[in-house]
């Protein structure tokens, strides 16, 4: 198995003096910087001979007290090895740029683009460079660049002036203050891009054509996003998305609350998955802390984890049901019925349904209460029977068959080179799970298997999903029996003010790999918090899955992603 | 008493044609009555049975624990809803849609026996227009809601609303010809297209004597009023509401109830047609035992509604391609097979 410094070793031989300031964090762990010229060559290097097939994402870093700016590309391998690479680009702030990968990786696309828009750095050789989470008169102010001081300053609503469009409508234009010019902190010009409607809009070909919306304000959507459809008839013949509706600016707010206000704003990014997001930022602080978690604590924190998965599990699949038998179908409300017993069971410990904050650094906020064992007795086994019976009651059921089997088929080799996460990627057969790849807490002391599908299609995501639930049943029965008593959380002191440092910590959420890349200055607030979303690698490869395919199998396709766009948008 | 029959009787030999008009209105009042009061019951019974099949409650606030006044509050907000007509639309036919759907109903309630009265060990059918063709009459008369349908789509100037009037075109001419074929091997069986003479021409129940010839006609009775698997036209999970997307207020209401009336007439059609209608063992009971059929009909009824609610908590929805296919290459040829053996069966019986 290839470990960090091997590749290091590799990198520095076929590429000498390209790399810098490399560190050799742990086995699985490799932090290096790349000349920025080399760096295609480099992930070309990484990709064909080392096997680093995964393009994670990226991460974009403002340095202002260093005059630069940096793009971290985070490389990882579908179970070839477990090393992760982060290789940082540096570019000068005035004027940053670097070079694109999205000739090398298709699923760069929108990492480059978010990365553009919020911190202005230009992607060289990027074919669409156009906002994506921002709206458009948001574009140019770089808002998550360290000295941006907030845009629309909304103390001065006066400012506002009220356009007509042609439409009817009114729209609000926020011009900056004589003082702002002067001041330099208004840019001056806008980069030019076509909008989205110009862009779809310029792809209807004849008459018979024309564009559908499913959302932002559709029955098919599970939260806010736009999909435009360009149909002819029934017949689906481009996809357009766009994201960014509820864009909270998560990760920008972290970087102005202290260190354990954070876990609060991890819970808002995907209230179904909301323990997930907590171990994740979690985790991240105490790999830089150094802490160690005692063993209760990990055991709880694996149990509710994996109630968290069972539960939100149900409702994607549940949802994702109602969208092709409509809302009276029966098995969608037994599912929120069964999933009503695990959000009972984690609300006896965290004491909240959805939003628990409930991990801390070093530990968890409070212990198991009494009877929580019997409970979960009661409760798993009769959830087994439940899953196993839904189970039987799809694979006998012929419309289903037909509704969902070979519709959104992804090969295992387009769902790696797309990036896929979680379950649409296993249903694949490709087998990566975080739990097996970068095991975390005691998972790798625990028998599960990783459940993998054989079509990529539809039916297969539900399927798997419904055999996740079993394994975490099972999970969580192993952790029943093993759990230790003592304390739950660290003896360590933890400091208000973490070392400076950086982790990047990885965690398998229900929707997939969820990554979280924590910068500490030395503060006592994150330099940068940088998410990984699984639903937003997931989600760029929608578009391209609609092609070709009916209106009904359209929303068959986009419902089986069990969408999040609450955690795709942050 | 005796002098208000003297006076109605001078009147209608005095005048024939006004007499009979004003006899008319009342009928046709008490019919619809009578129908729409059926509808809402089938209503709430979907709401309920839904209800009860999902671990739900249903509506439960309003007439009691059981929510029978449910519905006498939907339609008083409907009716005092503002009354929106988008611009854009193509009025005329906007407006006349949810009409026209009305007037279709209507035309099969007039020809549906809606039971018999037994009195002195005869069978008196309750039927307001008894005509020699009543069976392809009213079939003809189902599709209307087709056309209703497809006029408030067109007419909507919406994309999702010409999608819905789209696929309910594409699903009408796929359930119609099977639907068509199976009220003929009906009645090749019966010797008539007249419905009380195919009721009382049911000796042994056709659904018996045609299974076949059965369950492709309750299939396309459930393609023809929309209900999932079949709902493409309102698919509200693609198509926002299909057709009815842009209406809302009364017009929307007369639209939604008009299904459920076809509901209501479809069921009672499969109960005449293939469940023996009102034939059934006479209950000795005086009074009882003069609307002893209707109990019957009214409990074929009841069970067909039944069936036809439960499938539709239990199913997924076909795509509309789907349901082309199932028309025309599984239903129209078993449908024509049925044909053949009702012919048979038929005339060695005969």
């Amino acid at each position: 198995m290839t470990t960090a410094s091997e590749v290091l070793s590799s990198i520095q031989s076929a590429f000498p003096g390209a790399v810098s300031d490399a560190r050799v964090e742990s086995d699985r762990r490799l932090w290096a910087t790349i000349d920025s010229n080399k760096i295609l060559d480099v992930c070309k290097h990484l990709t064909n001979k080392l096997n680093f097939d995964h393009y994670s994402g990226s991460a974009g870093i403002d340095w202002i007290a260093r005059n630069e700016m940096e793009v971290v590309e985070i490389m990882a391998s579908h179970g070839a090895h477990q090393v992760v690479a982060m290789l940082k680009v540096k570019t000068p702030r005035a004027n940053p740029s670097v070079k694109s990968l999205t000739g090398l990786y298709w699923n760069a696309s929108w990492y480059e683009r978010e990365i553009w828009e919020m911190l202005g750095i230009n992607f060289e050789g990027h074919p669409e460079l156009y906002p994506l989470l921002l709206s458009d008169p948001l574009v140019g102010v770089w808002p998550w660049r360290k000295d941006f001081k907030g845009y629309p300053d909304y103390t001065t609503g006066e400012r506002a002036v009220a356009i007509p469009t042609p439409d009817g409508y009114t729209e609000y234009s926020f011009p900056p203050t004589q003082a702002e010019i002067e001041a330099g902190t208004v840019p001056t010009e806008r980069p030019k891009y076509p909008t989205f409607l110009e862009r779809e809009t310029r792809e209807i070909k004849s008459d018979s054509e024309m564009i559908m919306h499913l959302g932002p304000q559709h029955a098919m959507v599970p939260g806010p996003f736009l999909l435009d459809v360009l149909v002819e008839g029934e017949r689906v013949k481009k996809a357009f998305l766009d994201i960014g509706y509820i864009h909270k600016g998560i990760e920008k707010i972290m970087e102005n609350r202290t260190w354990l206000q954070d876990i609060v704003y991890t819970d808002r990014m995907c209230y179904v998955a909301s323990l997930s997001n907590n171990e994740c930022y979690c985790g991240a602080v105490e790999k830089i802390l150094g802490l160690e978690v005692p063993e209760r604590a990990q055991y709880i924190r694996v149990i509710l984890e994996e109630l968290s998965r069972i539960q939100s599990h149900l409702i994607g699949t549940g949802e994702f049901l109602t969208l092709i038998a409509g809302v009276g179908f029966a098995p969608w409300q037994y599912m929120i019925m069964d999933r009503e017993r695990i959000i009972s069971l984690i609300e006896s410990v965290t004491g909240a349904r959805l939003t628990h904050t409930f991990v801390r650094f070093g530990g968890v906020r409070n212990d198991l209460p009494d009877g929580f064992a019997e409970q979960c007795k009661k409760d798993l086994p009769y959830m087994r029977s439940r899953i196993e019976e839904f189970i039987e009651l799809f694979a006998q059921d012929p419309i289903y068959h037909a509704r969902m089997e070979n519709v959104g088929s992804i090969s295992p080799e387009t769902g790696k080179r797309m990036g896929c996460a979680g379950p649409v990627l296993r249903a694949t057969g490709v087998a990566y799970d975080m739990r097996k790849e970068d095991p975390i807490l005691v998972y790798p002391d625990l028998d599960f298997k990783v459940i993998t599908g054989t079509r990529g299609d539809s039916a297969d995501r539900i399927d798997v999903r419904m055999r996740e639930i079993l394994e975490s049943i099972h999970i969580i029965e192993q952790c029943l029996d093993r759990i230790p008593s003592g304390p739950i959380k660290t003896e360590a002191k933890i400091p208000k003010k973490v070392p400076a440092g950086e982790a990047y910590y990885r965690v398998e959420d229900p929707r997939g790999e969820m990554g979280m890349y924590v910068i500490s200055d030395g503060g006592d607030k994150p330099y940068r918090v940088k998410v990984r979303g699984p639903f937003y690698a997931t989600f760029q490869t929608l578009t391209p899955l609609l092609e070709g395919t009916y209106i009904a199998d359209a929303v068959a396709i986009a419902g089986s992603m069990d969408g999040c766009p609450s955690e795709s948008d942050r | 008493m005796d002098g208000l029959i003297e006076i109605i009787t001078a009147f209608a030999a005095q005048e024939p044609g006004i007499f009979a008009l004003i006899i008319g209105i009342i009928g046709a009042a008490v019919l619809s009555a009578v129908v729409n009061v059926g509808a809402m019951a089938v209503i709430w019974a979907d709401r309920k049975v839904m209800s009860d099949f999902c671990n739900r409650f249903g509506p439960n606030r309003v007439g009691g624990r059981w929510g029978i006044l449910q519905l006498g509050a939907d339609a008083i907000k409907l009716f005092t809803k503002e009354d929106v007509i988008p611009a854009g639309v193509d009025k005329g036919v906007y407006v006349w849609a949810p009409i026209v759907a009305s007037a279709g109903t209507m035309l099969v309630a007039a020809a549906i026996p809606f039971g018999a009265l037994h009195i002195g060990g005869k069978d008196y059918p309750l039927v307001v227009a008894n005509m020699d063709i009543s069976a392809f009459y009213v079939e003809a008369a189902l599709s209307i809601m087709s056309i209703a349908v497809f006029m408030a789509g067109y007419s909507s100037n919406n994309k999702y609303s010409i999608l819905g009037a789209f696929r309910g075109m594409a699903r009408m001419i796929a359930y119609e010809v099977p639907m068509g074929v199976c009220v003929i091997s009906v009645a090749v069986m019966a010797h008539s297209l007249n419905l009380v003479e195919i009721v009382q021409s049911q000796t042994v129940w056709y659904a018996f004597a045609q299974p076949l010839g059965f369950i492709i006609f309750l299939i396309a009775l459930v393609t023809d009023l929309g209900r999932i698997p079949f709902d493409q036209s309102e698919a509200e999970e693609e198509i926002i509401c299909g057709y009815n997307t842009e209406y809302s207020g009364i017009r929307w209401g007369l639209l939604y109830f008009q299904e459920y009336n076809n509901f209501l007439l479809g069921s009672i059609l499969v109960s005449l047609l293939f469940l023996g209608g009102w034939h059934g063992p006479i209950i000795p009971i005086p009074l009882l035992d003069m609307i002893s059929p209707m109990i019957w009909l009214v409990m074929k009824v009841v069970i067909v509604i039944w069936f036809i609610i439960l499938v539709r908590a239990a199913l997924f929805r076909l795509r509309i391609d789907q349901v082309t296919d199932l028309g025309w290459k599984w239903m129209l040829p078993l449908s024509l097979v049925n044909l053949g053996w009702a012919v048979i069966i038929g005339s060695y019986f005969a």
